[in-house]
């Protein structure tokens, strides 16, 4: 292996990786840039995506539907799971922030933590301890060019979350909807004096956001073979990282950071030594915070006391 | 409402007077983690003990053999602190714990109790270099499961140079630690690169694509099953060529559910499974005891300390712990691992051999003390 | 309103259908509806219950009195008589516990005190500065690995490295404080989430320092010294505290001590300035609190109560290992102070025994245990968020303004 298809076959491994660091981090972009709220329950609703995928993936592979309507299942998956983490994503937003929106920050983030650690031990309790197996559906096969390599699983997630986010932003900027939310998010007294239903915007925002993290659970269940209950915890500090990085509230901010942390995490396990790469993931984080605290692409975000 | 509480009460005082009055109640304490990441392996442990109870039957001398649960969850805090409950409990033998890092600590008062403690699962040498008689360990050490793999790649892969991967815990470190000792000492094999990845993450490609290009003969994955079996997926999708070696903590069967094909030739060094009649009689009550599919890698270990300190009690006669430690050290035990008999230290006279994993099944490829096939 | 009750009720429990129904019912490849019916059961009847309490206290609400909380009664019966009767019961329970309680009580009873000293600690920074902490456990790990390291390579004397220790947790509490000076309550919560494990995995990874995973091993437990005249004349003896009681009164001690000065800084100028920093930084600053220097204080003096407590903790193991600084204990730690009340002395004590001694008691529990923290912690901040008993302050304040906090 050369250099070049060396660099070739990183930059598909960092490109894999920040697609889907890109995709939870927009779930935690759109819920903060709604209700300046840290969904730290995030993670698990990305985690119950991947289980809610592995039990319908599962049954239908049984039925032996796999091999006959290949992408018929795949959407079928893909529904099922997206569906299914926009309800948990309603009835956390209902339980734990909705009647905690006007107290002090402090509480609410509270809240979410106390909402995430109950996630992950309900899962644990009802899903077991030990790793799910996904059916493997893709195979090892792939595309090989210049020495780097592909696979055409890889190649078909990176396509849908792009995809995916392609339809989000089309969202935001086009639809009615997608416009309530923007101006929520800019002003909510604004919003509400204008006629936009505030509660409502809030539960499609939570809608959308978790379904983005679930389809990102999916398709981590899909490439690496396997979910358990608590591998929330380390995608959701990568995807804060990202979505921090790229301006917190920023869609096209959340995109960019979870590439750029794909990257910094794969270059530097590629170059230098892989035991501090999180350290590194971590540094850069607080750098960022310190030096330019409204990340790549957010809006200067002005210092405001809650 | 008060009066069905008062009957309650009334029954409860009758019964537990009754067996106390009148059992003679032989006591096994197990440690291992029941809670957190490592539930799996350390209920396996806590099943394999219960079989062992309930197969040996009954003891002579005593009325009732109980076991009393220990929760370690792999935390020196906690463990100490289920050890001291369990050490009130009045217990005769503790078997456990499963994390190294929490065996340490636990050891402390289980020792100054006089207590004899068997573990099935931590190997870190330091654990029976401390001298404390009432101290055995099952598996075989850190440092001979490292000589074992280095006599496999000179002899057997004749290999000649590896990378190592390890996730830096106690276990996996201290293991590839002991094989660039053993390597460096013999200067056959030569380690080219050591990577680290994170427990719990799930892309390895990065580390991967790295050892892919310096393209070493063997990568040895020294980690627990959950990233190995990740990162084996990853490693023949990126199409590589190296051999890949592995340890006991991916050995376990699901490994082989999680990565399916992708696991066909990966050689990893476990205990010996001889085929016994026992053995087999063993996976099928542990089967249709606790309704498994497969029977977990510890729950043997845990089940042969059972027996064997069943055994001992019941040929010392006595639980003692002072003539129990002694004669379980001057006898030779036989169990479902193996033969057991342990040196001065309380260490099992044991290696691993080494396993393939074909047609999606461990089988058993070569022994390092015989160099021989199997 | 029944209407509107029923009409919710059947939302919710289309809700819980279509939630618990594929996590509970496929946890292998077939479905079992045993498992969610059962469940399922248990959530249905804690709604209807509440309906019912609901209807109950409509129907009553004409009585027009208005009923004192419990925790207001108990408070009230406990106020009755002078606090030095109080307090001179509980410490002499607590020092008469050794007597009457077996080992495994003990060790319990030394773990509950440890995180007692972790919550005071921590109170300091989030109940009151203000400031949430989510990486609190790295100064725990700073003082146990300073002892250990200390211990194992000079030799010195835990009372000797306890302040060494000390100094170096406030050292490491400044450098993460002060970066953190700009932020805002969530950008703060991820920094030190991030310090947090920075620490841990620098202690993991620096192999030539800290042993990394393998743990540091053999340190001495803390020694008293005191004078013998024997037949060589006078000499100085070391009596190392390795029984449990010995140990359970040295952590008696660190509790009683930490309590007594987080309870002086709770009522000095300091004190004032970090709860004025709490409620408006901006005013604060005006009305000439030095607010840089106070929080970077706040985190320093937090930081070093969870070094004492970690020094003693190496030194009750005599092992440590960055694994025992995991995320989850700085989650726990925060659920004892938030659970306690957020800055109430009191609180944080009874709250820690709660939640480290509960699960001991109750070991069949032991799995729903964290499931349990997770669903207290969002409960309280809804409910209570003053938490189980509520600092004195905060309930003056509370009760002095009626009106809710404005909004936005």
């Amino acid at each position: 292996m050369d250099l070049s298809s060396f660099l070739l076959q990183q930059i598909i491994n960092a490109v894999f990786l920040g697609s889907i660091y890109s995709l939870i981090a927009l779930g935690y972009t759109m819920v903060y840039g709604i209700i300046e709220l840290i969904n730290f329950a995030h993670g698990e609703l990305f985690t119950a995506g991947a289980f809610i995928g592995v039990i319908v993936l599962t049954a239908l592979q049984q039925m032996g539907f796999v091999e006959t309507h290949f992408v018929l299942t795949m959407i079928i998956v893909f529904v099922m799971s997206m569906s299914y983490v926009a309800v948990l994503g309603v009835a956390v937003e209902h339980v734990a922030y909705k009647p905690l929106r006007t107290s002090s920050r402090l509480s609410a983030l509270l809240s979410a933590l106390g909402m995430s650690i109950f996630l992950s031990n309900g899962m644990m309790l009802s899903q077991g301890v030990s790793d799910r197996a996904y059916p493997q559906v893709f195979g090892i096969e792939g595309i090989e060019f210049m020495g780097a390599r592909i696979t055409n699983g890889q190649i078909f997630i990176i396509i849908l979350a792009v995809a995916l986010m392609v339809g989000l932003q089309l969202f935001v900027h086009r639809t009615r909807l997608g416009k309530a939310m923007r101006a929520t998010a800019q002003n909510k007294t604004m919003a509400r004096i204008l006629g936009i239903d505030i509660d409502q915007t809030i539960r499609i925002t939570f809608m959308i956001g978790p379904a983005l993290g679930a389809a990102a659970g999916v398709m981590v269940g899909l490439h690496y073979g396997a979910v358990r209950f608590d591998m929330g915890f380390i995608f959701m500090i990568k995807a804060f990282a990202a979505a921090i990085l790229g301006g917190i509230g920023s869609i096209p901010g959340a995109m960019l950071g979870g590439l750029i942390i794909g990257t910094i995490e794969v270059m530097w396990a590629a170059f230098l030594p892989s035991a501090w790469k999180d350290v590194t993931t971590f540094t850069v984080l607080i750098m960022v915070l310190y030096f330019k605290p409204s990340g790549l692409l957010g809006e200067g975000t002005t210092e405001v006391r809650v | 409402m008060k009066k069905a509480g008062i009957i309650v009460l009334c029954l409860t005082l009758i019964l537990g007077f009754q067996s106390m009055a009148l059992a003679k109640t032989l006591k096994i304490g197990t440690l291992s983690p029941l809670t957190g990441p490592y539930a799996q392996d350390g209920t396996d442990i806590l099943q394999g003990v219960k079989t062992a109870v309930a197969v040996y039957g009954a003891l002579k001398g005593y009325d009732k053999v109980e076991v009393v649960p220990g929760d370690s969850a792999c935390d020196g805090g906690k463990a100490t602190m289920a050890a001291n409950k369990l050490i009130n409990s009045g217990v005769n033998v503790i078997i456990g714990a499963y994390c190294s890092s929490a065996t340490e600590p636990a050891q402390i008062p289980i020792m100054d109790a006089g207590i004899v403690q068997i573990t099935p699962a931590s190997t870190n040498e330091r654990l029976t270099a401390k001298g404390y008689k009432y101290f055995f360990r099952m598996p075989p050490r850190d440092d001979v499961q490292a000589w074992s793999t280095v006599q496999f790649l000179e002899k057997k892969l004749k290999a000649k140079t590896i990378a190592l991967i390890d996730d830096k815990q106690t276990y996996t470190a201290g293991l590839t630690a002991n094989i660039e000792k053993f390597a460096k000492e013999k200067n056959i094999v030569k380690v080219i690169a050591h990577e680290y990845i994170t427990p719990g993450d799930s892309d390895f490609t990065a580390v991967l694509t790295k050892l892919k290009r310096i393209n070493p003969d063997v990568i040895y994955m020294s980690v627990y099953q959950p990233e190995g079996s990740k990162m084996i997926q990853q490693a023949r999708k990126l199409d590589m060529s190296s051999t890949f070696l592995s340890e006991d903590a991916v050995f376990h069967p699901k490994f082989l559910e999680v990565a399916g094909k992708n696991a066909e030739g990966v050689y990893l060094t476990f205990a010996k499974a001889p085929e016994t009649p026992e053995r087999d009689e063993f996976v099928q009550t542990y089967m249709k005891m606790w309704n498994a599919k497969a029977v977990g890698s510890y729950a043997y270990y845990a089940y042969d300390a059972g027996m064997m300190a069943l055994a001992a009690i019941e040929k010392a006669s006595t639980a003692d712990a002072d003539k129990l430690q002694q004669t379980i050290r001057d006898n030779t035990w036989t169990g479902v691992s193996g033969d057991i008999s342990f040196d001065e230290h309380g260490d099992r006279k044991i290696a691993h051999i080494v396993w393939l994993v074909k047609d999606n099944k461990f089988v058993p490829f070569w022994d390092p003390i015989t160099g021989k096939d199997l | 309103m029944i209407q509107k009750e029923l009409k919710k009720l059947v939302v919710y429990g289309a809700f819980l259908v279509i939630i618990l129904t594929p996590m509970l019912g496929f946890r292998s490849t077939t479905f079992e509806p045993g498992r969610v019916l059962k469940i399922l059961g248990i959530f249905m009847t804690i709604l209807v219950l509440n309906i019912v309490v609901k209807f109950i206290r409509s129907q009553k609400k004409d009585d027009g009195r208005k009923k004192t909380p419990w925790t207001e009664v108990v408070r009230k019966r406990i106020n009755r008589y002078p606090k030095v009767y109080t307090l001179g019961g509980l410490l002499a329970l607590a020092f008469a516990f050794p007597m009457f309680a077996d080992n495994y009580m003990i060790d319990v009873g030394i773990t509950c005190l440890i995180y007692v000293c972790l919550g005071l600690g921590l109170n300091i920074v989030v109940g009151l500065c203000g400031l949430l902490d989510l990486g609190y456990i790295a100064f725990y790990a700073v003082g146990a690995y300073t002892y250990s390291l200390l211990n194992l390579t000079f030799g010195l004397s835990f009372w000797a490295a306890l302040p060494l220790g000390i100094v170096l947790g406030m050292v490491v509490g400044c450098i993460i404080g002060y970066p953190t000076l700009k932020m805002r309550g969530d950008y703060l919560a991820i920094v030190t989430l991030g310090f947090g494990e920075i620490v841990r995995l620098v202690l993991n990874n620096w192999d030539s320092l800290t042993a990394g995973p393998n743990g540091l091993f053999g340190m001495k437990r803390p020694a008293l010294y005191y004078p013998s005249f024997g037949e060589d004349g006078f000499t100085w003896v070391t009596y190392y505290l390795k029984s449990l009681p010995s140990l359970y009164y040295f952590i008696l001690l660190i509790a009683i001590l930490t309590i007594i000065g987080v309870r002086r800084l709770d009522n000095s100028r300091i004190g004032r300035a970090w709860i004025a920093i709490r409620e408006d930084e901006v005013a604060a600053e005006l009305s000439g609190v030095p607010t840089t220097w106070i929080k970077l204080l706040a985190y320093a003096l937090g930081a070093g109560f969870a070094s004492v407590a970690g020094a003693f903790f190496a030194a009750k193991l005599s092992y440590t290992n960055p694994n025992f600084f995991l995320f989850m204990e700085s989650c726990i730690v925060l659920c004892i102070v938030v659970l306690g009340g957020v800055g109430s002395i009191p609180g944080i004590v009874v709250a820690a025994f709660v939640l480290i001694a509960a699960p001991e008691v109750f070991r069949g529990l032991e799995n729903f245990r964290m499931l349990a923290f997770g669903g207290i912690m969002t409960t309280m901040m809804i409910l209570k968020p003053e938490g189980l008993i509520p600092a004195s302050r905060r309930r003056r304040e509370l009760r002095a303004d009626q009106e809710p906090p404005p909004k936005d």
